[in-house]
């Protein structure tokens, strides 16, 4: 079994590969351009199941420390800079994830996107995006990782973008790539700073205790080293993974095509930030009460407040993005409190429920696009949920696939979300418990609460308002299911959404995710990685709110009519406004940075055409003029000669001169030899 | 192993070319279209090569230190030392044998009725540069030498009803017979002091001579021997012959010449500044390093300044390669240990070596497959003014992107082996704290980008006066396709070539 580690570096080079021929040669043949595509990630799932049996079959020493392989790169001053793959517990519970759920995606994609004019080129660009997120998995380093990072920051741009006719589309995979760039540079700026102080970008070398505990006590401004540069990565991750402040890009993503949104908000994109944060978690956790605190609380005001705008959104693509904010913010709060696994088990599950809805929701949308083609009306927008209604008489399958990931996402029992946040929850639940006062973890444990209560009701508002009561449009009403290349995968992905949970049941083999992939970090010395124990009154707590939660929503919204006025408007006046403009976020950017940013531009330009520079440049070049003028072509020669171009004048006319050295004839050569030699040997002899 | 069995690559190339020899002259001028003479070049190319690498293997990691004894009634006297640093030239030389013959085919059918000789030619002078990176004594140091030379003129002149080919010729073997007399005299001189001409006696004897000989007879020998050798390599002020040669002779043996003979040349700068005057580098009254100092700042500046104004691409690359020159012979400066007060260790001794070595492997690949380029495009235009690559890009889409690519390669841009290239010698440089011959290094570098980016402007954003696609034969195809490969090998698999360069370039480090 051993020597199935050994095609890890294969994983991303199919998807690659598949890439590489879609653009060289297949882009003309749609059929096989998914075709190719498809094959690629599916190679990729199952070379990442012999990994995953290679590392369940090595045993616990393996899962923890990892297999890997070195790849000698670049020989720098100090050292050789190595490159390579590892795998270990956490990476091949990762591997089960992504290239399953990009299969699934993808196959969807094929019927989903048909008809699309750059069909092929879509699945050249989802081939790299998986190629990329498969790397940054298999990464045994920082570099390597970042490089596989930014290609899909690229992706994404081309994705999100990947309709770029709509004025929308093209400014969002914009926005995408320029908000994400800045948790980028941060990130770079990180590994910078850590490379300089350790030498090394390998993970294993950074988490060995003695190099964790000199990072700890190096400083930089006047801070530990470890803090400010778990502080830069995680400015990484709050960009990529769109924790706030820099969440706002990841709405705007849903302008690129359904199965893309499934692709970002699930298996690849935005996991990439909560991978990168559980990865470098020691680096964090060296020094307490440092870096890890500031994860827990972006990770708590993220969850409760991409809560709270979910519930006044009416698109129903939008919904899932506020959740996906929200629910990353969980993944944060785990590993804010050190719950690593807490942390890993919420990114597994809900890429699964995540992907799910997603591709859910691009199939009623695409139903609904259907019906307004077939009603022949071209007005209705056939993503807001108030067009919608009493779709489950219509699509019964697409129907209970959506409710079983809802129950995930709410998190009733015992589909998987069950598990997994209360894993959590019962992670702040216990802490506060242990400090025995209200700090940190009884916060985040309020937020996670309140937030899975709002969470309950967004996803209520949405069963009810697509779902049930009466369609409340053409459109809806003329609605049908999609063909099985889109429902396979969706009930595919229902069984996950209902039984991936049980991989770490405490009853259930002893918790077995968490002895496979929960001690990744003991070498480290840092984190205490215990399991924590179930805790009956968490989930009591958290399933009564997530019902009277769903009920509510439910209730509140099955039987709206068409045209009646919001009922949570109705019920929240003001604050619903709010609430639906985002807390008006978007806005404050652009009157912040960038109406400042256009403001400075337009005053220096005024700066420079009209108030001082180009009247000082002008002034100057009269004054020249006028000294030329004056004294002839002497001075001409010395103002040209300071200029910018003076240089170039100056080696072209040394060229020039130096030309005329090559004279053609042979005997003024040999006197130059002649000449040459004797003077440096004259320099010698004489001493000159 | 024995005598013979060293020398297995350079017996293979001269059996290649006394087989091409006889062939053509049985065969006479109706077959000598044939396929068999290029396929045989290229044989004899891949079989030194083999042959080297299995003596390499053969002699394990170690150091080696064999050497080919020649015996007389006098006693033995060592003539050839088949070390790593030996071996990689070897490498070199064959590779530049098999790459020009590559390219050479489509050209020498359309410009000469005498084929066959030619390839006989190409093979000897591959056999001179194998001779002259060996050579460990005065003696054999020049018959190599003059081998290299005599081939080279041959090449150059070999279009014999072109007058250009002919006045390069013999402007090229005039400038090189006096070079090569001030270079024996050189020598003379080093006898004359030492008594000796195998060059590690001479360092031997040297080390316990008297400061009035290392005055008045050693330095003059050592300017002597840097006219002759910069005379092969085209150092300003040794390079007035280049341009002519280069824009004269036929296009592939300019390619051969820009990369061949340069390549020789320096290994055997090194080999006899290092082995034999180590005591000189870098003392008050005997300073070669300060020589070769000067000589790099004026070699860089003065090809690239002259290569802006050159409206011939031949010519261009004449003055670009004199400049590239320069640039390597940063990396012989910066072998002088003595700059960081002397607690130098052999890994830091070597790294200006080892960067000249993948400087050179760099530049073989970018300016055989740039010439690769010029070629096809005078097998077309039948021109090789700069005006003619208006519009490739519209042309030739590949040859276009692929020049372009050599040309970034040429400038130091990555992830090209000219990066590599100059990264390792100006790195050389600071390391040695000659921030000078780093700064103008990089301000020339600078320079160079105007020129070759000029070439780029035509390509790509200059209209085309003739459309018509210029198609390519098979050879040359390969040629520009290997060249690309490793140019973008070198700098991304970095590793094994570094391991390469410098296992070769520690063998020498003994000696200081």
């Amino acid at each position: 079994m051993e020597q199935l580690f050994a095609l890890t570096p294969l994983i991303p080079v199919f998807p690659l590969l598949a890439f590489a021929l879609i653009v060289l040669w297949a882009n003309k043949n749609n059929k096989l351009s998914a075709g190719l595509a498809i094959g690629g990630i599916g190679l990729s799932t199952l070379t990442s199941w012999a990994v995953i049996a290679a590392t369940v079959a090595a045993g616990h020493e393996v899962q923890i420390a990892g297999w890997s392989l070195p790849v000698p790169w670049l020989p720098t001053a100090a050292s050789i800079f190595n490159t390579g793959f590892a795998v270990d517990g956490f990476t091949a519970a990762m591997l089960f994830m992504v290239p399953l759920v990009c299969t699934l995606i993808f196959i969807y994609a094929a019927e989903y996107m048909e008809g699309d004019p750059r069909y092929a080129r879509f699945f050249a660009y989802v081939s790299l995006f998986a190629a990329g997120m498969l790397t940054l998995i298999v990464a045994d380093n920082l570099l390597l990782l970042f490089i596989a990072w930014e290609i899909m920051g690229l992706c994404s741009y081309l994705l999100i973008g990947f309709w770029f006719e709509k004025d929308s589309a093209k400014k969002a995979g914009l926005k995408a790539f320029l908000t994400t760039r800045i948790g980028d540079v941060l990130l770079f700026a990180g590994m910078l700073f850590l490379y300089s102080r350790t030498g090394t970008l390998t993970f294993r070398e950074i988490f060995k205790p003695e190099v964790l505990d000199e990072l700890s006590r190096m400083l930089i401004w006047g801070l530990p080293a470890s803090t400010v540069i778990s502080l830069l990565v995680f400015g990484g991750a709050v960009g990529k993974s769109a924790q706030f402040p820099l969440h706002v890009w990841l709405p705007d993503a849903m302008e690129g095509p359904t199965p893309v949104s499934a692709l970002i908000h699930a298996a690849t994109m935005v996991s990439a930030g909560v991978y990168l944060v559980a990865r470098m978690l020691p680096l964090f956790a060296i020094v307490p009460q440092g870096t890890l605190s500031w994860v827990a609380i972006i990770g708590s005001v993220t969850a409760f407040f991409g809560a709270t705008i979910s519930i006044a959104q009416n698109d129903i693509k939008r919904v899932l993005a506020y959740s996906t904010i929200s629910q990353l913010g969980y993944m944060m709060i785990a590993l804010g409190l050190g719950g690593f696994l807490a942390g890993v088990f919420h990114l597994l599950t809900h890429a699964f429920f995540k992907a799910l809805l997603f591709l859910g929701s691009g199939s009623i949308i695409h139903a609904v696009h259907h019906g307004a083609e077939h009603a022949d009306d071209h007005h209705t927008d056939p993503q807001d949920m108030m067009n919608m209604g009493g779709l489950y008489a219509k699509m019964k399958r697409t129907s209970w696939a959506y409710f079983a990931g809802t129950a995930a996402l709410v998190g009733i029992f015992p589909f998987a979300g069950f598990w997994s946040k209360d894993e959590i929850l019962a992670e702040a639940w216990v802490q506060w418990h242990e400090a025995g006062s209200i700090g940190l973890p009884f916060w985040a444990w309020l937020a996670g609460t309140l937030g899975a209560f709002l969470t309950a009701l967004y996803m209520g508002r949405q069963i009810g308002l697509v779902f049930f009561g009466k369609p409340r449009s053409k459109a809806a009403e003329h609605a049908v299911e999609p063909g099985n290349r889109m429902t396979v995968p969706l009930l595919v992905l229902a069984l996950f959404a209902a039984f991936i949970g049980f991989i770490n049941v405490p009853f259930i083999a002893n918790g077995w995710l968490h002895h496979f992939a929960g001690l990744v970090h003991e070498p480290a010395e840092v984190l205490h990685l215990e399991a924590v124990p179930f805790q009956i009154s968490v989930a009591l707590v958290s399933t009564a709110v997530a019902l009277l939660g769903f009920f509510l929503g439910w209730g509140m919204y099955r039987n709206l009519k068409a045209g009646q006025q919001d009922p949570l408007a109705r019920m929240l006046g003001p604050v619903f406004t709010v609430l639906k403009n985002k807390y008006y976020v978007d806005e404050f950017y652009k009157f912040v940075f960038i109406d400042t940013t256009v403001a400075l531009a337009n005053f220096s330009a005024k700066f420079d055409y009209d108030w001082v520079i180009n009247p000082i440049v002008n002034f100057v070049g009269n004054t020249g003029r006028l000294l030329g003028e004056l004294s002839g072509r002497i001075d001409t020669v010395v103002v040209d000669g300071m200029g910018v171009l003076g240089t170039a004048r100056l080696f072209k006319w040394m060229g020039r001169e130096l030309r005329l050295t090559q004279t053609g004839q042979a005997q003024n050569y040999l006197l130059v030899i002649a000449l040459v030699s004797l003077s440096l040997i004259a320099m010698y002899l004489f001493g000159i | 192993m024995n005598n013979l069995l060293l020398l297995l690559p350079e017996l293979i190339i001269l059996i290649v070319a006394f087989a091409v020899f006889i062939l053509d002259l049985v065969w006479g001028q109706e077959r000598s279209n044939s396929s068999v003479f290029p396929a045989l070049t290229m044989l004899g190319a891949l079989g030194a090569v083999i042959a080297t690498v299995f003596i390499w293997a053969q002699a394990g990691s170690g150091a080696l230190q064999l050497r080919v004894i020649a015996t007389d009634s006098g006693g033995a006297l060592s003539m050839l030392a088949v070390d790593q640093f030996a071996m990689f030239f070897k490498i070199y030389a064959a590779l530049t044998v098999g790459l020009v013959g590559l390219v050479s085919t489509d050209y020498i059918r359309a410009h000469t009725s005498f084929r066959g000789e030619f390839y006989a030619m190409l093979l000897m002078a591959g056999l001179a540069l194998m001779l002259v990176a060996s050579s460990t004594n005065l003696v054999m140091i020049f018959l190599a030498f003059e081998f290299l030379s005599i081939t080279s003129y041959l090449l150059t002149g070999y279009l014999r009803d072109n007058d250009f080919s002919v006045e390069a010729a013999l402007k090229y073997f005039l400038y090189g017979s006096v070079a090569s007399t001030v270079m024996v005299f050189g020598f003379s001189l080093i006898y004359g002091a030492t008594g000796s001409v195998d060059l590690r006696d001479i360092a031997t004897a040297l080390a316990s001579a008297d400061g009035t000989v290392a005055g008045y007879l050693v330095m003059p020998a050592i300017v002597l021997i840097i006219v002759g050798v910069g005379f092969k390599i085209a150092l300003v002020p040794f390079h007035q012959w280049s341009p002519e040669a280069y824009q004269g002779a036929p296009t592939p043996i300019t390619a051969f010449l820009s990369v061949g003979p340069k390549a020789a040349g320096f290994a055997l700068m090194v080999r006899i500044l290092t082995i034999a005057f180590p005591g000189f580098a870098h003392t008050a009254a005997a300073n070669w390093v300060a020589i070769l100092m000067g000589i790099a700042i004026l070699t860089m500046t003065f090809g690239n300044v002259v290569a802006i104004w050159q409206t011939d691409i031949k010519r261009l690359f004449a003055y670009s390669s004199i400049a590239h020159a320069g640039y390597m012979l940063i990396g012989v400066v910066a072998i002088a240990p003595q700059y960081v007060g002397g607690s130098q260790t052999i890994e830091g001794w070597s790294q200006g070596l080892n960067g000249l070595l993948i400087y050179l492997l760099g530049y073989l690949f970018t300016n055989i497959g740039a010439f690769a380029i010029i070629i096809a495009v005078e097998n077309k235009t039948g021109s090789s003014s700069i005006s003619k690559y208006a519009g490739l890009i519209k042309r030739s889409p590949f040859l276009a992107v692929a020049f372009f690519i050599f040309l970034l390669s040429l400038i130091g841009i990555p992830p090209t082996a000219g990066f590599v290239g100059k990264l390792f010698v100006f790195g050389a440089a600071i390391n040695q704290q000659m921030f000078v011959l780093a700064i103008v290094g990089i301000v020339n570098s600078v320079i160079s980008v105007y020129y070759y980016l000029n070439i780029a402007r035509q390509m790509f954003f200059e209209d085309v006066e003739d459309s018509t696609p210029i198609t390519v034969s098979g050879g040359l195809n390969a040629a520009v396709a290997i060249s690309l490969a490793l140019v973008f090998a070198i700098a991304i698999f970095a590793q094994p070539f570094i391991t390469w360069t410098t296992n070769s370039a520690q063998i020498l480090a003994s000696s200081f």
